[in-house]
């Protein structure tokens, strides 16, 4: 990576970017304890019954017991190792699926790819988000991937159509066009030339949906239709509604304050790529 | 005349739309959705009865006749009667007008705080108050909605908070009555939707000042208040009139749906979401085809009125 490559410049200015490199490190704090949970280092006990109902802070249990007397604190921290799993699959899905059809569209412009691909889109637009994966749940009957699908199948639409607009751009652009003359498959030139010049959208939009995920995880839960098999900050939150009435927060506050820290972060490093990756963006 | 025909143009280009969202949600939902046939069945049935209900639900005819049957449902608008034996447009024309005077302040608050905290922000650009405004913005943006609902919940209607307006429910038969029960649904909703629309106004605000004509209106000396009006915010239209129209759909629909299941409200929301756990496919029917065909006006309505504020746009 050559210092004046796009690149190489904007990762100079993110590394300028106080609040973004804090952002960033906080995110890395937490991708740790979600490594930590999958190494199985910590907060593998989560499902034990390790004391009494809704027992107050203490110095064994953190953050307090819950209504059947498991520690609220191992679960939370379980939960992280969820999200990032939610987040990560998701996030990586859609941007692989809204990057490719995006380009054939865009590069296919005026033919009937493109009619068909901008249909797709149109269709999944005119359903409203929460009825579709309440349907693809109910669907693939209870399916642990339901979720993940039906988000999947939803968010690419947003970067589909960001990678449509840029690959019309760069489609008439003089290299694509020399390419073309030598005889270079158009296939090849989709993802070799052209996709690799639209990684800057794709990181940005890679980022926002792993938010997304994340939020929409905890009111799919609420709704029933979040994780099935696990611990999440969703299904915390879909507990606590139950108990906050009642006078007991642990629940609610541990997972609500851990899923904001995590969330606020991830927003800020969003901010920070864009700021970077986006010469264009005034601010 | 210009406008009617390409009002007409544009109908008949939403109908591969309409098509393709019935097609989808006819698959997810109702195809490959919840098999209804025990839930209309006694205990212990015999295989004849089983027989019989599937064939009075239409199981037995393949995917490409029942689709058709939904089609017609469809165009003559007659959706017959939900599990409950209430006519669905009936159960409709009940919820709708719950779900529209619920969300309705907030979304309108939403919009109209986050543009006043836009513009404060823009003018004072770069300075402490943008900064300020913006990481406000940032913290509604990453509180989960169910969040915002359960905090206000705590802070409004329990007895450790202020205990002012009931836990949930509904009632609208006097407008006193109405205030007590939307007020914390309301300031949830604007709380979710503030952040994102101050980031949104703020970034249109500040592209439409930095403009050449703006700077050379300054420099006319022209009044700041009328450069304003005539010069930032009639080029915002744009994108202010596609925002807010393209959210019709969503919040008419989609977004009462988590509020009124929390709060058991009875709107289209609670009424759609109880229809597709129960798989009470008329209601469905009615629902997501509605949306679409809201979706595909709603299209329509947004090309006519960028023709209305500006006129470089030509409806062809």
């Amino acid at each position: 990576m050559s210092a004046g490559s796009l690149w190489g410049k904007a990762a100079r200015k993110f590394a300028r970017d106080r609040l973004g490199m804090l952002a960033l490190a906080v995110v890395a704090g937490y991708f740790l304890v979600a490594v930590g949970v999958w190494f199985g280092w910590w907060a593998s006990g989560w499902p034990d019954l390790t004391g009494s109902k809704w027992e107050p802070v203490s110095a064994s249990h953190w953050f307090g017991t819950n209504v059947i007397g498991q520690d609220i604190f191992d679960r939370a921290i379980y939960s992280t190792a969820t999200a990032f799993e939610v987040g990560l699959v998701v996030a990586l899905a859609a941007t692989a699926l809204g990057a490719v059809l995006g380009a054939f569209a865009g590069f296919f412009a005026g033919s009937w790819i493109d009619d068909l691909i901008v249909w797709v889109m149109g269709v999944l637009d005119a359903i409203p988000f929460y009825l579709f994966v309440a349907a693809v749940a109910f669907a693939l009957a209870g399916n642990d991937w339901s979720m993940h699908a039906a988000m999947i199948a939803t968010f690419w639409v947003g970067t589909g159509r960001l990678i449509r607009g840029e690959v019309i751009k760069l489609r008439g652009m003089e290299y694509v066009e020399a390419a073309h003359s030598i005889g270079v498959p158009e296939t090849t030139i989709i993802f070799r030339h052209i996709l690799p010049n639209t990684s800057h959208i794709l990181l940005v939009q890679a980022s926002v949906m792993f938010v997304g995920a994340i939020k929409a995880e905890v009111i799919l839960s609420f709704l029933g239709l979040g994780i099935k098999d696990g611990m999440s900050w969703g299904l915390m939150i879909d507990e606590s509604t139950k108990e906050v009435l009642a006078g007991f927060y642990n629940n609610f506050l541990a997972a609500s304050v851990l899923m904001f820290g995590l969330v606020m972060a991830f927003n800020a490093v969003a901010d920070a790529l864009q700021d970077a990756l986006d010469p264009r963006k005034v601010s | 005349m210009e406008l009617l025909q390409y009002s007409l143009r544009k109908l008949l280009g939403g109908i591969p739309l309409v098509i393709g969202v019935t097609l989808v949600s006819f698959a997810l939902m109702v195809y490959f959705g919840p098999d209804q046939t025990y839930l209309l069945l006694g205990k212990n049935p015999t295989p004849e009865q089983i027989l019989e209900v599937r064939q009075q639900l239409g199981y037995d005819q393949p995917f490409i006749t029942r689709y058709l049957g939904f089609l017609r449902e469809i165009v003559t608008l007659d959706f017959g009667a939900a599990s409950t034996g209430e006519p669905v447009m009936d159960l409709l024309a009940k919820t709708m007008p719950v779900s529209l005077i619920l969300i309705l302040p907030g979304f309108i608050l939403g919009h109209v705080v986050g543009l006043m905290m836009a513009l404060a922000a823009a003018y004072w650009r770069g300075r402490w108050l943008d900064k300020l405004i913006m990481a406000i913005a940032v913290v509604g943006m990453s509180i989960s909605f169910l969040i915002v609902i359960i905090g206000f919940q705590i802070l409004l209607s329990s007895s450790d908070g202020l205990d002012l307006f009931p836990v949930r429910g509904w009632n609208a038969s006097t407008f006193a009555d109405y205030l007590t029960y939307v007020t914390v649904p309301t300031l949830a909703t604007m709380f979710v939707a503030v952040g994102y629309e101050t980031r949104f106004y703020r970034s249109i605000l500040v592209e439409e000042m930095s403009r050449d004509h703006v700077r050379t209106a300054r420099a006319f000396g022209l009044p700041e208040s009328r450069i304003f009006v005539r010069n930032i915010l009639k080029n915002c239209l744009i994108p202010i009139i596609t925002r807010i129209m393209f959210s019709i759909p969503q919040v008419a629909i989609g977004g009462a749906l988590l509020i009124e299941s929390y709060f058991g409200i009875p709107g289209v929301g609670k009424a759609t979401y109880e229809a597709i756990v129960t798989g009470d496919q008329p209601v469905l029917k009615a629902v997501v085809s509605l949306t679409a065909i809201l979706f595909v006006l709603v299209v329509i309505l947004t090309d006519i009125l960028y023709r209305a504020v500006d006129p470089r746009v030509t409806l062809k």
